[in-house]
This record gives C-alpha cells, sequence and structure tokens, in this order.
C-alpha cells in the first residue's frame, strides 16, 4: 500500500508539473483529490488496514494530499500569472493615438478676465454695481465734472443718440449714480464693469470695448489707500514679481490723478517691443475723487474723500494671454475661441 | 506740443540729458511721449558753395560742379537742375552718413569721378512741412550769406533734440516753450530767466488816435489789445527765429508771420497781425457774426459763418475769425506798411465750437480751447514788437491799446497742509509745501497749519485744496506715496441676483460645450430683412445713432440674433467645421421715439450651433447636431437655474424653421426658444448647412429661477423596471403620451424615459411605435412584481382609451 501511495504520488507531482494550463491543473485535481480520485479512493481502501497501519497510512495520505494541493497552488498561481501576462501583452494599445475629446465650451477671453478681476475686487470689499450702457449726458459728463464745451470732452468721442443721451464712454457715470442712490456720505466701496462705447474704430481702437470702474468713498480715504488697492490687484492678476508705477495725469473727475503703469510684464521691464522699450505699461487712470463730483452728488467732500479707477478689460486680457490685436476679441472665430 | 532743447535752455539752465529730462517731466505730470534726435544719421555734410557749373560732357541729365567747401574744392556729378553757380547748398563729403544708412562714397559717373553729393533737404530727413517750398523740390539751396564749410546740422539746426509733449488738457500753460521751461526749472532746480521785455516807440502817434477796438461779445473775449506798427518791411526772419520754429514743427514764411507764431510758441498767446490800412474806418470790432454773413479766410476758402461764432471786424464786415483763422481781404503783404497786431483772449468754448463747426483748427485754436492767460497777452503784443522792431521789420507807435473787459483778480486758496497730506497718504513737511510752491511761482503766505497761495494767472487749473495736493504730489513725487489700504467698516464684496443667473447661465453653456461670442452692440436695419421680420415687428424699432462709426453699424441691436448669425457665418467662412456658441447680452429698446429717456436694456441669451455633435475623432463615427441637441442646451440652463414644470410646445418663432420650432413656456409666459434657423433666412445669410439656433430671455429666467432647494433624496428602496412600446397615430405629440403616462401611473412611477420612436416595417402608415422605459418605485418598500403589473395594465389601458394606442409586444 505505502508503495503504491508512493507511485501515486511520484505520478501525480508529475503530471501536475507538466500541466499546461488551468483547465488541466483542474482536471488533475479531481484526478487526484477529488471525491473520486485516486488518493480518496485509497484513503476508502484504509478500512482493510489492521489498526496499527491505519494511522501511518493516514498519516502518509495527508502528507501526500497536502504537498500536492501545495504543488496545485504554486501551479495554479504560475499559470494564472502567465495567463495574465499574456492578456496583458495582448491588449496593448497605442497610446499616442490622439485622446477622444468632449466638445469642451470656452467662456470668452474678455469674461475670464472680467471674472478674474471680479474676484479680486470682491475678495477685497468692493460690490459690483451695474447700470446703463445708454446713458443722459447729466451722467456720462456732467456729473463727473465735465460741463458742455469741456476740452477734455473730445478726449473721448461720444456715439449720440439724442443730445442729451448717448452711449457711455466710460464706466465712469456709475461713480455719481452709485452715489446719488445712496445717503449723503454713506461709504462705497463698488466695482461697475460693462461695455462702453467711443467712435475711434482702427488696428488699435475698438467702437465698443470693456472697463471696471472703481469707487471707494469714506472717511480719510487718501491717494496712497488708492495705490495700495492697485498694487494689491496688480500684483494678483499679473504676479506679485509686477511693479506698480503712479504717474500724475489728468481727468476731469479726479484730482489729484494718476495714471498707472506696471512694469512690462512681456520683458520684466527690460525693455521690448510691447512696452515700446520703456519697460512699462500703462493699464489704468485713476485718481482721487473731484470734490466737484462728490458735491454734486450729495457727498461733502470736507467730511469724506474717495478714489476712483477706471480698468481697461481688453488690455488687462491682451497682456494676461499675450493677445496683441485687439479685433481678435471681437471677430469671435471659433479657433480664438477655444484657446482660453 | 513740440519743445526744442536749445529753445528751453534760453529760458532755464540744465544739465540733464533729453532721456533724463523727459522722464522728470513725465514723472511730474507732463508727458513726453517721444524724444526726436534731429539730424539723427547725418555725419560730414557740410556747406559748399558751387563755383563752377557745367554740363557732363558724356550724360545728357547730369551736371558737373566744382565746389567750395571751406578746406578744399571738390568735384562732384549732380543729377540736380535747380542750382547755379554761387549757390550754397549742402555737401555729403566722402565718408558722409545720411539718415537712412547712406554711406558717400567717391564714385565714377561716365568718366568724371564725384566726390561727394549735393543734398535735398529730403535726404537731410526734414518734414517738408517745415521746409519753405521754394527748397522743398531739388537740391536745398542756403541763403546766400551762409558760411561755407559748416557743419549743416548747425546751419539748419538739425543740431537739436525735440521732446513732444501729449500735454493733459489742464495744463494749458505748458503749451508754450516759456510755460513748459517754468516746469523744468521747478524739476532741475534751476532759476527761470524770462524774455526782457522793452518797447522801443519810435513814433509819438498814439495807438489808440490810429485805430479804435470795441468788443461787443464782452462774454466771447475777455480782453484785446492792440500796437500799430509803421514802416513795415517785409522779408525772412531770422535764421535763428526760424529754427526756432521748425524744431517746433511750423514753417518760417516771413518775418511778421514768423514773429507772431514765435510768441505764440514762446508764451502760448495765439496772435495775428492785420493790413492796418485795408481795416474799414481802422476800426476793430470784435462781435458775433451776423446773419448769412460770410468770410474768405487766409486758407482762401469762403465760409458761411453762423450767429454763435466770435469774428473780428472792421467797420464794414468781418476780416477774422477770431481765434480761428484770419482773413484773406486784411492779410499782410509785401505791400504791407502799417500793421495792426492782435493779442487777445477769446473764450475757448466758443472758439471750440467755432473751429469743430468749420472743421478748422490750428496751433491758434488749440490754445484758445484750452484757455489763455489773458494777464499775459498785452506782454506777448510788446514782445512780438519789440522782436519786430530789433530786426528792423518796424516801428512801435506810442502805446497800446488794450479792452480788458473780463479782468479777474488773482484767485486765492488757504488749505490745512494736515489735509493735503491726509488726501496724498505722503507726510511732506509744511516747509517742503511752501518751497514747492514758490518754485511753482505761486505767492505762499504760510502760517502754522495754514496756507494761504495766491495761484499764478496762468494756472487757472488750480481751483481749491484737491489741486494744490496734486501740485505738492507732482513735484514731490508719486514714487514716494507709500501703499496703504482703505480702512472703514469690513465689508463683503457682493454682486446682484441678475449676475449669478447670467453666470450660471454661461457656465452651464461652457459645460455642453458653448463658446462664448461677444460682438458690437450695433445692427445694421437689413439684418431685420435677414431674419425675416414683418415690416411692422416690433424688433426693427431700433434706436439709430446720431454719428454711427460706419455705415454698417447705424443702430443700435434689438436681437442678438444677427450678431451670433454673422458669426456662424465668419466661422463657416474659415472653414471651421463644427460650432457651438452663444452670446449673453443687452439689448436696446425705446420706451419712445423721439427718445426722450434712457432706453430698457434687457439682457438676452442667444446660441447658435451647426456641424458635427462631437469633435473629429479617428475611431467614431460623428453625426451632425439636429432640433434635439440645441432643445437639450435650453433644458440644462433651465435645470441649472432650477427651472421646472416648464412645457415645450411646437410654435413659432422668428428666423425659426415652423415645423421645428420648441417653444419653452412657463406659466403661461415664453421664456424662450429652441430650432433649426429658417431655410429663408439661411438663404438671407449664404448659409448652406442647417443650423440650430436657440434665445432665452434672461429677466424671465431670473423669475423663474430657483436656486435654493431642489435635492431629492436618493432612493432607499429598489427600482423596477418595465418597457412599454405602444402604436399611436403619428399625430399625437410624444409629451401628451409621456404625460398620461405620468399621470396615470402616479406616485409609484418614478421616471419615463422615451428611449425610441419607429416609423416604417411593421407599423401601419400614418402611425408611429413609441417605446419607454417606466421605473416603478416605493419609498418606503420593495414593489411586488404584482403591484407593478396592475400599474402598468392600468397605463396600457388608460392609452387605449385615450390616445387607441395599442401595445406592441
Amino acid at each position: 500500500m505505502e508503495q503504491q501511495l508512493k507511485e501515486l504520488r511520484n505520478e501525480a507531482v508529475a503530471e501536475l508539473k507538466a500541466a499546461s494550463d488551468l483547465d488541466v491543473l483542474n482536471d488533475l485535481r479531481v484526478k487526484y483529490l477529488g471525491k473520486k480520485g485516486s488518493l480518496t479512493s485509497i484513503l476508502r481502501g484504509m478500512g482493510a488496514l489492521s489498526a496499527e497501519e491505519r494511522p501511518r497510512v493516514g498519516q502518509i495520505v495527508n502528507e501526500i494530499r497536502a504537498e500536492l494541493e501545495n504543488i496545485l497552488t504554486e501551479r495554479s498561481n504560475d499559470l494564472k500569472q502567465a495567463a495574465l501576462e499574456k492578456r496583458l501583452a495582448q491588449e496593448k494599445i497605442d497610446v499616442t493615438l490622439p485622446a477622444r475629446r468632449p466638445l469642451v465650451g470656452h467662456k470668452h477671453p474678455l469674461t475670464l478676465t472680467l471674472d478674474r478681476i471680479k474676484s479680486i475686487f470682491m475678495r477685497m470689499g468692493f460690490t459690483v454695481a451695474e447700470g446703463p450702457e445708454v446713458e443722459s449726458d447729466y451722467f456720462n459728463f456732467e456729473a463727473l465734472n465735465l460741463p458742455k464745451d469741456h476740452p477734455a470732452r473730445d478726449m473721448q468721442d461720444s456715439f449720440y443718440i439724442t443730445p442729451e443721451i448717448l452711449l457711455r464712454t466710460h464706466t465712469s457715470p456709475m461713480e455719481a449714480r452709485v452715489m446719488q442712490s445712496k445717503n449723503p456720505n454713506e461709504p462705497v466701496r463698488i466695482i461697475a464693469p460693462g461695455k462702453v462705447y467711443r467712435c475711434d474704430y482702427d488696428a488699435t481702437h475698438s467702437p465698443v470695448f470693456h472697463q471696471v470702474e472703481g469707487l471707494v468713498v469714506d472717511k480719510g480715504i487718501s491717494l496712497s489707500d488708492l495705490k495700495g488697492t492697485l498694487d494689491l490687484f496688480v500684483k494678483e492678476m499679473f504676479g506679485s514679481s509686477v511693479k506698480l508705477r503712479f504717474r500724475p495725469s489728468f481727468f476731469p473727475f479726479t484730482e489729484p490723478s494718476a495714471e498707472v503703469d506696471i512694469s512690462c510684464v512681456m520683458c520684466g521691464g527690460k525693455g521690448c517691443r510691447t512696452c515700446k522699450d520703456t519697460g512699462w505699461l500703462e493699464i489704468l487712470g485713476s485718481g482721487m475723487t473731484h470734490p466737484g463730483v462728490l458735491e454734486m452728488s450729495g457727498y461733502d467732500p470736507n467730511v469724506v474723500s474717495g478714489f476712483a479707477f477706471g480698468i481697461g478689460v481688453e488690455r488687462v486680457a491682451m497682456l494676461v494671454y499675450g493677445i496683441d490685436d485687439l479685433r481678435l476679441f471681437y471677430d469671435n472665430d471659433s479657433r480664438f475661441l477655444a484657446q482660453f | 506740443m513740440r519743445a526744442s532743447i536749445k529753445w528751453l535752455k534760453d529760458y532755464v539752465d540744465f544739465t540733464v540729458t533729453p532721456e533724463e529730462l523727459a522722464e522728470k517731466m513725465t514723472m511730474a505730470g507732463v508727458p513726453a511721449e517721444n524724444i526726436e534726435f534731429l539730424g539723427q544719421g547725418i555725419e560730414n555734410v557740410v556747406t559748399g558753395k558751387i563755383v563752377e557749373l557745367y554740363p557732363h560732357p558724356n550724360a545728357d541729365k547730369l551736371s558737373v560742379c566744382k565746389v567750395d567747401v571751406g578746406q578744399s574744392k571738390l568735384t562732384i556729378v549732380t543729377g540736380a537742375t535747380n542750382v547755379s553757380q554761387g549757390d550754397i547748398v549742402p555737401v555729403a563729403l566722402v565718408g558722409a552718413k545720411l539718415p537712412g544708412g547712406i554711406h558717400i562714397q567717391t564714385a565714377d559717373f561716365r568718366g568724371i569721378e564725384s566726390h561727394g553729393m549735393l543734398c535735398s533737404s529730403d535726404e537731410l530727413n526734414m518734414d517738408s512741412k517745415i521746409v519753405p517750398p521754394e527748397v522743398r523740390a531739388g537740391i536745398y539751396i542756403l541763403p546766400a550769406d551762409t558760411k561755407v564749410g559748416v557743419d549743416i546740422r548747425q546751419v539748419l539746426g538739425l543740431d537739436d533734440v525735440v521732446l513732444e509733449f501729449e500735454l493733459t488738457p489742464n495744463r494749458a500753460d505748458c503749451f508754450s516753450i516759456l510755460g513748459l521751461a517754468r516746469e523744468v526749472s521747478v524739476l532741475t532746480k534751476g532759476s527761470l530767466k524770462k524774455p526782457m521785455l522793452t518797447v522801443h516807440e519810435a513814433y509819438n502817434d498814439k495807438a489808440g488816435a490810429l485805430a479804435k477796438v470795441s468788443i461787443q461779445a464782452t462774454d466771447l473775449c475777455s480782453r484785446f489789445t492792440a500796437r500799430i506798427l509803421k514802416d513795415i518791411k517785409i522779408g525772412p526772419s531770422p535764421v535763428w527765429m526760424q529754427q526756432r520754429i521748425q524744431a517746433a514743427g511750423m514753417r518760417p514764411i516771413s518775418n511778421v508771420v514768423d514773429v507772431t507764431n514765435f510768441v505764440m510758441l514762446e508764451m502760448g498767446v495765439p496772435m495775428h497781425a492785420y493790413d492796418y490800412d485795408l481795416l474799414a474806418q481802422h476800426s476793430i470790432i470784435v462781435r458775433r457774426a451776423n446773419p448769412g454773413e460770410r468770410l474768405t479766410t487766409l486758407d482762401g476758402v469762403k465760409r458761411e459763418l453762423s450767429q454763435d461764432m466770435l469774428v473780428i471786424a472792421d467797420a464794414v464786415q468781418a476780416v477774422g475769425i477770431a481765434g480761428v483763422m484770419g482773413g484773406l481781404a486784411t492779410e499782410v503783404t509785401s505791400a504791407t506798411q502799417t500793421v495792426l497786431l492782435e493779442a487777445a483772449a477769446f473764450n475757448g468754448a466758443s472758439v471750440r465750437r467755432t473751429s469743430r463747426a468749420l472743421g478748422l483748427r490750428s496751433e491758434a485754436s488749440g490754445r484758445f480751447e484750452r484757455g489763455i492767460d489773458p494777464s499775459t497777452v498785452d506782454k506777448a503784443l510788446d514782445r512780438a514788437a519789440s522782436l519786430l522792431e530789433a530786426m528792423g521789420a518796424a516801428k512801435i507807435t506810442h502805446g497800446i491799446i488794450d479792452n480788458y473787459p473780463g479782468v479777474q483778480l488773482p484767485k486765492q486758496i488757504t488749505f490745512d497742509p494736515g489735509r493735503v497730506n491726509a488726501r496724498t497718504g505722503l507726510k511732506v513737511p509744511q516747509e517742503t509745501m511752501v518751497d514747492i510752491l514758490r518754485r511753482l511761482e505761486f505767492t505762499v503766505e504760510p502760517k502754522p497749519g495754514q496756507v494761504t497761495v495766491t495761484v499764478p494767472s496762468w494756472r487757472g487749473d488750480v481751483t481749491g485744496m484737491a489741486d494744490i495736493s496734486e501740485e505738492i504730489a507732482r513735484i514731490y513725487g508719486y514714487d514716494s506715496i507709500p501703499t496703504t489700504f482703505p480702512c472703514g467698516e469690513v465689508v463683503q464684496g457682493t454682486q446682484s441676483y441678475t449676475d449669478t443667473i447670467a453666470d450660471l447661465t454661461k457656465n452651464s453653456l461652457c459645460g455642453i460645450g458653448f463658446s462664448e461670442i461677444i460682438t458690437f452692440s450695433f445692427i445694421h436695419p437689413s439684418a431685420f430683412d435677414k431674419l425675416g421680420l414683418s415690416p411692422e415687428h416690433s424688433l426693427r424699432q431700433a434706436i439709430p445713432l446720431l454719428n454711427p462709426i460706419t455705415d454698417e453699424f447705424p443702430l443700435l441691436k434689438t436681437t442678438l440674433m444677427g450678431g451670433v448669425l454673422d458669426t456662424v457665418v465668419r466661422n463657416i467662412s474659415r472653414k471651421n467645421e463644427e460650432l457651438k456658441i452663444y452670446e449673453l447680452g443687452a439689448v436696446y429698446q425705446a420706451k419712445s421715439f423721439p427718445m426722450e429717456e434712457l432706453p430698457a436694456e434687457p439682457l438676452m441669451v442667444c446660441g447658435a450651433m451647426y456641424g458635427k455633435r462631437q469633435p473629429m475623432s479617428w475611431n467614431e463615427t460623428r453625426e451632425n447636431v439636429d432640433f434635439y441637441d440645441v432643445k437639450a442646451a435650453v433644458e440644462v440652463i433651465l435645470e441649472k437655474l432650477g427651472i421646472k414644470n416648464y412645457s415645450v410646445e411646437a410654435g413659432e418663432y422668428i428666423a425659426l424653421h415652423p415645423g421645428k420650432t420648441a417653444l419653452f413656456k412657463k406659466e403661461g409666459v415664453v421664456i424662450g426658444a429652441a430650432g433649426e434657423v429658417h431655410p429663408k433666412v439661411l438663404d438671407a445669410y449664404g448659409i448652406q448647412r442647417s443650423v440650430y439656433l436657440f434665445e432665452l430671455d434672461l429677466a424671465l429666467l431670473e423669475k423663474f429661477s430657483r436656486l435654493i432647494g431642489g435635492y431629492q433624496p436618493l432612493p432607499r428602496f429598489p427600482a423596477v423596471s418595465r418597457d412599454l412600446a405602444v402604436v399611436i397615430s403619428d399625430t399625437i405629440r410624444a409629451t401628451d403620451v409621456t404625460e398620461a403616462i405620468r399621470s396615470t401611473g402616479g406616485d409609484l412611477l418614478a421616471n419615463v424615459q422615451l428611449f425610441d420612436v419607429y416609423l416604417g416595417e411593421q407599423v401601419p402608415d400614418g402611425a408611429k411605435s413609441l417605446a419607454f422605459s417606466l421605473t416603478f418605485r416605493a419609498a418606503d418598500r420593495t414593489l411586488t412584481d404584482a403591484e407593478v403589473d396592475t400599474h402598468y395594465n392600468n397605463i396600457v389601458e388608460h392609452l387605449g382609451n385615450s390616445f387607441g394606442a395599442q401595445r406592441r409586444i
């Protein structure tokens, strides 16, 4: 019997080791270890053995069973691994083929720029105010210290609808509109984004363009507050290494007035084509709200002071994205739009 | 304003370079936009005298000349035809450089070696505008008394640098060399040397007796001064004066004209010279033009004057348009013996209106528009008279005629230096403020904590403490202003609900592949025809602009469709094969015509799509978008805004195919529409493919939006799905069948989804098969098959009763 077991074991080990796939291996499991398998039948025939022999043979059978099961597991793992490797090799694809992209929508670069500007100022506590694009001469000019025949009106060639109604030439009318909607001397901290219009149409002028007006009125507001606010804005918008420069200028509705330049974002201030070799880029106009403007809107310049600024959105977007032609914004070619 | 560095140095000593000066001035609010180095690129060009001139023996069109250039005599071959023996001309020597990178070398012209080149003004890069007409063509023939062998840059004043200032409208005082020199003196701390004003009156005749001046329109002329100059000798002005005038960008004409221009440039006061003998009754009346009055101006144009225009008239008629241009009839000519020289201050707004109305703008009108300091006009007059006298061009009669109805007292401002610092954020000591203001020629009376200044007459722009603070800050330096933040209550920035709705709508569209466009707010009336609007359609009531920029854009748009379809056309023409775009913006609706109040500016969103549904792909077939894609766009927008229980109905909408238009209605109001663009509209736009379009009214989206709530708890019990296919008449709308299923299914029917529409074999003519996936679910238990069967059979029965539907198995 022991001899028979030994032979069976040798035969089984040899067959298991030679098994070439999982099906064969499974058949062998049934053949040797199954309910009707060889080893099981030997076990069943143990009844014929003597009481002394039975434990010894039983132990041998168990040892053989354990050994065969080990071999089976090991073999099965090997074969599974081989099968997996084969499958993985077969399933290899060319990952360099183009991706299958969904049709992605894009916001207009001016909207993206405007959204960033809004978000920067909203975090500084500015509320967004909206107003009409078709505006009265009063709000567009007179309430901003620009009476009729003021030579500075020439700076802004206007589209008129009637002698008293025009397309706003800037977002500044919102300064007067917001103040007049409030109680006298009530603090103001707003930005007013929107379309503005001027009669100028060439490679570098669009008759329709976008501005963001800003106005802060409160007790003790100073030019240095304006500088600090705009410094934060340009650093958020263009990066912390960008430098800001204040330059005296003139706007009828601010006094003192400041033109704001930033160090050139293209060359870092060394001088290039974009900054016309000056190292600086003019990006916005600003200043301390003119006392007359406060007065006309019912605020007392002896009690409160304010600052205002007007940001050209196209200008900022061109610098942020490196766009060199203003006309592209209104051309709406899908190949342009898809880049943002 | 062009300012020659040499001219500025006549009035103030400074050592900074032109570049440094430009920077200083710019940073003080007088921006120098450009620096022009006159004579740049010119080297080794000297004056030479043509001592011999003869035709080239071997060439018809060339001449040979011997030119004395001081050190030597050169043989030069020239093609010029305007030179003669004895002329003094610019000579580019061998080795010379000319602008544009030209190098002069010895050259052989048909057997004769040429050692240089005679130059024209063009070759010296001189603007033809400033060169006398007689020397513009051909070689520049210099005055006969020009020295020979001298560097041409020196002779023509090209050894100078010109700063071009882009003046802001408030700084009228800088519209003169003297005004700029004053700023330079303040910034470089050099002292200002004003020109000497000594008038030698050769004749005792009193000017006031020789001519009568009266101002009728005192509102438009605050001061009028005049002098009478006799023994006029018209001739060229001195070379130094011509060079100053040329550097400023003007052309020398004659001594009298040049002096008036010189003084205008120097002191900022435009002047005019009349031929005294041609003034009727030797009188001057400053008045508004008479009805129908006409005047031929110096440029030879006969002009119709309107009654609001200010004129200078003699006893009979207008002889000049005040501040704009003089009249031809009283022009100073070589025959003139006596001159009435005018210096006056006219109302800026009036000059501005007149010059605009006549389309005549000049150096003079530009200065009047910004404002003339009336207190300097007599000084300018004296300056001009003394210059003419000094150059022997005139003799001056006694006294000055001075009508000065608009005398203004000097302005005084008292300010608290602490408040000035509070406004700028600077900490400028009071002494420094006083010093800055004194340098700017303010009269300053400082007291502790309070300063009173008298504003110089030329600084009309300075009217209060705010202006003082700018003067202090700009001279002290804007660079010194620190960066601080506004204090005050901490406030949270917010935006309007409308903005939020617009943002959400843009996000939804972006999420489903639509790109945003921004178009001009204008429209051409032909767009209304192309869109197929009836003649009386309200969208045709567009607001016209008084001064449209081009014929393309005469109206404000009443619909976004025009701009969107134009963009479609543009993209098709550029072979962009797929397009999904939208615009969100205002349209403009007048409340009445003619417009008396501001129009409504409702926001609309309009989108269009054409081409394939997906981008190009190597392993997928692509299909064209159709009506159901554009419908989906609207559904997504509505869903994201929480708008539910709206209906979708077939209907008609502008520019859309009547059989392929869905109207979205909520509470009986049309929120918007989606559909295929009408074939006629496509035709009108020249589009040869299907385009789908949607339009929504943002105010209605806002009204029906519900951004709060809307969450449905996830089901806790499993659902049972059943499919149902029915054959019904083709005329029954899918939505009605769906609605019937929904109402019959009751609470347990969680969802109805139409997944197939079939017409064809196995379905009778005039009928269609609709297949639905029905999902049943109870919130509190797992449904049994028997329960579902009951509901399912109810639905089948109801559809049979209501629509004659046959269940298809």
